[in-house]
């Protein structure tokens, strides 16, 4: 019983205090422009070359087997 | 592999970016010293969080289809070998991509001398580059029959 009081009354402050818990109305605006700025691709590209290539290594060393047995001419009988 | 170098990724990001908070992802170029500037470092990080997640997707995906695979051993060794050569090739990539090449950030951003903690980054990628090898090769003795694992 007393569970439930207590779960009714956190779901009520929860309820209560919602709508007053917002982002920052003054910085996002300011976070959203300095995310947004012509440079964003050059950015997100950058970040990740790293990913990228470690992924085409990765990749790479996995299909190579099936690459090498295609590209290699096997001997006519 | 490419589930070492994901996991790796996590590593970064988690301990050093968030745990540590050493550096972040943008953090050479925009030192993270107001809220609004740490905060579109947040953003970035995610960015590099949701890639590196990509990366263990992938690398888990190309794990299940290696383990079907009749040349490759099913061995703790070359498991744990591939993990770590994941990881240390991700760390000497990424290292000297952004930190040494693009100077995007670095790994200790509060301290003058800033190369030496970069270069024992990319040290500590060489080992685990080198200990990955090494168990890689010793996994190749692993002939074990996959139904001995019941697999």
């Amino acid at each position: 019983m007393m569970k439930v009081v207590v779960a009714a009354w956190l779901t009520c402050c929860l309820l209560l205090t919602g709508p007053l818990a917002q982002a920052c109305r003054v910085c996002r605006p300011r976070v959203q422009a300095q995310i947004h700025t012509p440079d964003y691709t050059t950015n997100l590209l950058v970040l990740l070359l790293p990913v990228g290539l470690v992924l085409l290594i990765g990749l790479g060393l996995f299909f190579a087997p099936a690459l090498k047995s295609r590209l290699t001419p096997t001997p006519r009988p | 592999m490419l589930l070492g170098a994901g996991l790796g990724g996590f590593v970064d990001g988690i301990v050093l970016h968030q745990i540590l908070q050493w550096h972040n992802m943008l953090s050479n170029q925009l030192p993270p010293d107001n809220l609004v500037a740490a905060k579109v470092n947040m953003y970035w990080d995610g960015v590099f969080h949701a890639a590196v997640w990509v990366l263990t997707a992938i690398g888990l995906r190309v794990l299940w289809a290696a383990s079907r695979r009749p040349d490759v051993p099913w061995s703790g060794r070359t498991l744990v070998g591939g993990l770590l050569l994941g990881w240390g090739l991700f760390n000497v990539i990424e290292g000297l991509i952004d930190h040494t090449i693009l100077g995007l950030h670095h790994v200790y951003e509060y301290t003058e001398q800033k190369m030496p903690w970069d270069m024992a980054f990319l040290a500590f990628g060489g080992l685990l580059l080198l200990a990955g090898w090494a168990l890689v090769r010793a996994g190749r003795a692993d002939t074990a029959p996959r139904t001995a694992y019941g697999a």
